[in-house]
C-alpha cells in the first residue's frame, strides 16, 4: 500500500507491561551511561493508555525493581503495602484448616502488595522521562520478516468496519521496523505466538500450560482485617484432579484483591472457571470476609504456568522475547512480575549490545539466553520446573512433588515430566460422564447469583470497564464455526461459553426453525485473557488485537 | 445571575437545552440563556418560554457554522460583557467539543456531566459520575468565578424548567468574532449511517430485546412505536444480530437516552444496557422472566409474553 507509514526505530519492543517497560527503560539507562549515538526506542502498546490491561494478583518480589530503579521507593513507586502476615488454608466446602507453616515458595516476607495497573502506569512515566516514545493505542498486529529474520512490526488498521469495509475514518496501520525487536506482548501474545509458529521457537520444549485467573478488586470495612494480609487457598471449590486455588491480597482503606487461578488443563468439559470463582467466594471464609462490601473492579486473565521446560528459544535473528510472551512465571510462587522485569532487562542488555555492534543475528542476541542461565531467573526456576506437570497427576501428587523438589532441586526419574497441552487433556462430555451427557446450556453446579456476592459473568464484564467500538469486524476469529452447532456440541458442550470470563461465546438458536444451534461471539465484551485461544479443544480460535485502544480498563486492578 | 449556553441547528433548539435551564434555576439565582449559530430565531422564541431575564442571540457571520474556535470566541465574549457568576451547559457533542477549551481561555474551572446539584452551606456542590457511573463524586468548584458546568443529558427534567409569567426578551448580539482566527473550517455535515437517529432527543422510546426472538417479530415492536409516537431501540443482541441498526442500539457501548417513556420489551436488563437509559422518567417493563433485573429499575412492570401483552397495549392505544 503506497499510503503506508513507516517507521525505523533501533529497538521496537512490543506490549507494554512490566517486561517492556523494564526493557525501555533499561534501554534508555544503558544509553546514558554508555553513551554513543542517539538510540531510538519505540515502545508498542494496543491499550489506551499505559497499565490500563495489566491485571495481576500482585505481590511483586521487588529483587527485580531495586536493581532497575534503586531508588524505587524515592521515586514514588506504587507500592500499595509491605506484606506482613502469610496465610495459606486448605478449603473444604464450608470448613478450612490453616497449613501450620507457610509453604516456603509462598512466604512473602519483604515483598509488596501492588496494583499492576498502577505499577506499570508508574514505570511507564519512568520510562517516558527518559524521552522513549510510548505509542499507545497501537497492537501489532502482522510480524515484518527480511526472509526468516524479524525486521519490525505492522500496527493494526482503524478505522474498519464490521464487514471489514472501510470506514471514513480509515487509517492504514504503520509499518514499524527495528533492528531488533523485543516481543513483550504478554502471555498467549499474539506476535510472539506467530513468531513462535513460524520460527519454530518451541521444537523440543513442552507445551506451555497456562492457568486462567479471575479477579475482583473489592472494598469492606477498613477494620476487618489488616492491610498487608496474603492468604492463598487450596481445596474446595476445586476437586482432587483440578490444580489452582484463591489469593486474597488486603491493601490500606479496606481494599482487598481477591481472585482464583485455574489450571487450564481440567479434564471435565462442563468445567466454568467463573463458577468456581462464585463458590469460592460464597465459602463461610470468603463470604464473611466480603460481607457488606462492594465489587469495584472486574477482570481476568490467563498465566503461563509450565515453567522452566515450556519456555520457547527466546531469540532469533533480530528478534528476543521476554516476560510472560516468553513464560517467565514461577507458578509455585504465583510470581512473574518480577521475572518478567528481570528477563525485559537481560533482553535490553543484549539488544543494546546488538544494535552497536551492528549485528543482530541470532548468533549475537544468544547471549540473552546465556544471561537468563547466568541469573535468579533460572536459579527460581529451573529448581521447580516440573512442578505444574506434577499437578496433572492430581493436588496430592501435586502437593508430594512439590514438598519433594525443594529438597531434591525438583529432580525426577523423568526430566522433563512429561505434559500435554491442557486443551487435550479435555475429556468429551461421554468419556467424561459415562452415564449420560449432561445438558450443555446449564451448568452442572449451577450458583446462586445474587449481584451482592456473586455476579453473572455479563454483569462482571461491565466491572471491567471493557469497551469497544462495535463497528469492527470481531477479533476473535473462529476459522470453522460450522463445528460449534454440530460437533463440539456434541463432543464438549460448547467449553467456550464457560471458560471465557467474559461472556463472549454465547450459543444461540439459529432461528431457522430447525432447533439448530450456532455460536455468537460478543467480542465487544473481551477483556483480552486469552483463555479462548489457549483452551479451545480444536484449536479453531485466533484471538487477534481488536482496533487499537478497545479492551479493559483495569484502573487499580 | 447564571448564563445558559444553549445550543440550537437551524431554529431546531436541542432538547438538552431545556434540561441545562432546569438546572441552572436550582442555582436560584437570576438567568440569561445564550444562543448562537445562524436562524436561532426559532429556537429563540422556544427557550424565551423559560423563567429568565433574556435571550441573548449571538450573531456573527462567523458563527454561521459550528467551529470550536467561533463559539469559544463569542461565548468569551458574552462572558466578559455580562459577568455571570456561572456558566450552564448541556452536556451535548458540540459543548464536549468546545467548552473545555473555553474554560481554559477563561481560566475557569469546568465541572463536566453533572447529574445533581446540591447546596452545602455557603458552598454549592456539584455530582457526577465517575468510573462508568460506579459511583458518583461530589465537586465544589474551586477558583473565581465564573464557573463552567454542563449537565448531563437525562439528569434533570426538561418540563421541570420553570416557565415565565410571559417570554423573556430576545435581544441580538452583534459579537466581533475575528473570521482569520478560526482554525477549524468545518466541512458539509454528513451522517455516517443512512438513517442515523439522535435516539437521545426522543421523548419515547419503544427498546427490543432477546425477548422478541426473531427479526420477523419486530413488526410488533415498531406497531407499538407508531401507535406511541415513539422510536424504537434495541439492547446489545438485536443490533449485533443486524436486525437494527447499530444506530439504535442503547446501553454502554451504544447511545445513552432519557425519554419520558421507555418501554423495555423482552430485556432483560443487563447492567450495560440499564447504563444506557436509567434516567428515563417511566420506565415499562414487559418481560417473561419475574426475576429480571429490568423489573428491579422499572416503574411498571408487566411479567407476561410480549406477543401477548403488547398487541393488547396496541389495541387499547388504537381504541
Amino acid at each position: 500500500m503506497s499510503n503506508r507509514e513507516t517507521l525505523d526505530v533501533d529497538v521496537l519492543i512490543v506490549g507494554g507491561g512490566p517486561a517492556g517497560m523494564s526493557a525501555a527503560l533499561r534501554l534508555a539507562q544503558l544509553h546514558k551511561q554508555k553513551g554513543g549515538e542517539p538510540l531510538t526506542i519505540a515502545v508498542l502498546e494496543k491499550a489506551r493508555e499505559v497499565g490500563a490491561h495489566m491485571l495481576s494478583g500482585a505481590v511483586l518480589d521487588p529483587s527485580a525493581l531495586a536493581e532497575l530503579v534503586p531508588d524505587f521507593k524515592a521515586k514514588g513507586a506504587p507500592l500499595a503495602t509491605e506484606v506482613h502476615h502469610d496465610r495459606v488454608y486448605f478449603l473444604t466446602r464450608t470448613g478450612k484448616l490453616r497449613f501450620p507453616i507457610v509453604p516456603p515458595p509462598l512466604s512473602n516476607h519483604g515483598n509488596y502488595i501492588i496494583s499492576l495497573n498502577r505499577f506499570v502506569k508508574w514505570l511507564g512515566g519512568l520510562v517516558e522521562a527518559e524521552g522513549v516514545d510510548i505509542f499507545t493505542g497501537f497492537p501489532a498486529v502482522e510480524v515484518l520478516y527480511d526472509g526468516e529474520r524479524v525486521v519490525g512490526v505492522r500496527t493494526g488498521d482503524r478505522g474498519v468496519g464490521k464487514h471489514g469495509e472501510r470506514k471514513s475514518t480509515f487509517e492504514p496501520g504503520v509499518d514499524i521496523r527495528a533492528k531488533v525487536t523485543i516481543l513483550t506482548d504478554g502471555v498467549r501474545g499474539n506476535v510472539t505466538k506467530s513468531v513462535v509458529r513460524r520460527l519454530a521457537l518451541d521444537a523440543g520444549r513442552l507445551p506451555q500450560l497456562y492457568a486462567i485467573g479471575i479477579k475482583e478488586l473489592w472494598e469492606i470495612p477498613a477494620d476487618r482485617i489488616p492491610a498487608g494480609t496474603v492468604m492463598h487457598t487450596m481445596g474446595y471449590p476445586l476437586r482432587q484432579e483440578e490444580f489452582g486455588g484463591a489469593f486474597i491480597y488486603v491493601m490500606p482503606n479496606g481494599l482487598v484483591s481477591i481472585g482464583f487461578v485455574s489450571g487450564l488443563d481440567y479434564r471435565d468439559p462442563m468445567f466454568d472457571p467463573h463458577i468456581v470463582f462464585q463458590h469460592f467466594k460464597q465459602h463461610p471464609f470468603v463470604a464473611s470476609l466480603l460481607e457488606n462490601g462492594q465489587l469495584v473492579r472486574y477482570g481476568a486473565k490467563a498465566l503461563p504456568e509450565g515453567g522452566w521446560h515450556a519456555i520457547p528459544r527466546v531469540h532469533a535473528d533480530g528478534v528476543l522475547i521476554a516476560g510472560d510472551a516468553g513464560g517467565f512465571l514461577n507458578s509455585i510462587r504465583l510470581k512473574g512480575i518480577h521475572l518478567a522485569m528481570r528477563t525485559g532487562m537481560l533482553a535490553a542488555e543484549s539488544a543494546f549490545d546488538a544494535v552497536r555492534a551492528g549485528d543482530a543475528s541470532a548468533g549475537r542476541l544468544k547471549s540473552y539466553p546465556a544471561a537468563i542461565d547466568r541469573s535468579d531467573v533460572r536459579r527460581e526456576l529451573y529448581p521447580v520446573r516440573n512442578v505444574h506437570q506434577s499437578f496433572s497427576y492430581g493436588l496430592m501428587s501435586g502437593l508430594a512433588y512439590s514438598a519433594l523438589s525443594l529438597i531434591t532441586g525438583g529432580w525426577w526419574y523423568r526430566d522433563p515430566m512429561p505434559a500435554h497441552a491442557g486443551y487435550e487433556r479435555m475429556a468429551k462430555l461421554d468419556e467424561y460422564y459415562p452415564s449420560g451427557p449432561p445438558d450443555p446450556d446449564s451448568p452442572i453446579r449451577p450458583v446462586k447469583i445474587d449481584r451482592q456476592l456473586t455476579f453473572d459473568k455479563l454483569t462482571n464484564v461491565h466491572y471491567s470497564g471493557t469497551r469497544h467500538p462495535e463497528d469492527q469486524p470481531s477479533h476473535l476469529i473462529v476459522h470453522d464455526a460450522e463445528v460449534c452447532g454440530t460437533r463440539c456440541r456434541i463432543e464438549y458442550g460448547n467449553p467456550c461459553t464457560r471458560f471465557c470470563p467474559a461472556n463472549v461465546y454465547e450459543i444461540v438458536d439459529t432461528g431457522d426453525g430447525t432447533g439448530r444451534k450456532r455460536l455468537q461471539i460478543n467480542a465487544s465484551n473481551c477483556v483480552h485473557c486469552k483463555t479462548c485461544d489457549i483452551m479451545d479443544p480444536y484449536q479453531l480460535i485466533d484471538w487477534v488485537p481488536p482496533e487499537g485502544e478497545g479492551g479493559p480498563q483495569y484502573e487499580g486492578m | 445571575m447564571i448564563l445558559v449556553v444553549g445550543e440550537q441547528r437551524d431554529g431546531r433548539l436541542n432538547r438538552a437545552t431545556w434540561e441545562a435551564v432546569a438546572a441552572a434555576q436550582q442555582l436560584g439565582d437570576s438567568l440569561k440563556i445564550a444562543l448562537a449559530g445562524s436562524k436561532a430565531d426559532g429556537a429563540a422564541a422556544e427557550i424565551a418560554a423559560a423563567d429568565a431575564a433574556e435571550v441573548i442571540v449571538l450573531e456573527a457571520a462567523a458563527l454561521a457554522e459550528y467551529t470550536s474556535d467561533g463559539y469559544i470566541l463569542a461565548v468569551a465574549a458574552v462572558v466578559e460583557q455580562e459577568k455571570p457568576a456561572s456558566i450552564v451547559f448541556p452536556h451535548t457533542y458540540q459543548t464536549r467539543d468546545f467548552a473545555p477549551a473555553l474554560a481554559a481561555r477563561l481560566g475557569r474551572a469546568l465541572v463536566t456531566d453533572v447529574t445533581a446539584i446540591k447546596k452545602s452551606g455557603d458552598s454549592t456542590v456539584y455530582v457526577r459520575p465517575v468510573f462508568q457511573g460506579k459511583l458518583n463524586a461530589d465537586v465544589e468548584a474551586l477558583g473565581p468565578p465564573p464557573h463552567l458546568f454542563t449537565i448531563q443529558i437525562g439528569a434533570f427534567r426538561a418540563d421541570a424548567a420553570k416557565r415565565g409569567a410571559s417570554a423573556a426578551p430576545i435581544r441580538k448580539v452583534n459579537v466581533a468574532v475575528d473570521a482569520s482566527a478560526i482554525r477549524q473550517k468545518p466541512e458539509a455535515p454528513f451522517q455516517e449511517a443512512k438513517q442515523a437517529v439522535d435516539l437521545s432527543q426522543a421523548e419515547r422510546i419503544v427498546s427490543v430485546g432477546r425477548g422478541i426472538k426473531g427479526q420477523e417479530h419486530l413488526k410488533i415492536a415498531e406497531e407499538l412505536a407508531k401507535a406511541l409516537g415513539a422510536e424504537l431501540a434495541a439492547s446489545r443482541p438485536i443490533c449485533d444480530a443486524g436486525w437494527l441498526p447499530m444506530d439504535r442500539q442503547i446501553g454502554s457501548s451504544g447511545q445513552t437516552v432519557a425519554p419520558k417513556l421507555y418501554v423495555a420489551l423482552g430485556i432483560s436488563g443487563a447492567i450495560q444496557h440499564l447504563v444506557g437509559m436509567k434516567g428515563s422518567r417511566t420506565i415499562v417493563a414487559i418481560n417473561k422472566d419475574p426475576e429480571a433485573p429490568m423489573f428491579e429499575i422499572a416503574d411498571y412492570g408487566i411479567v407476561g409474553d410480549l406477543f401477548e401483552v403488547v398487541p393488547a397495549i396496541i389495541g387499547e392505544l388504537n381504541k
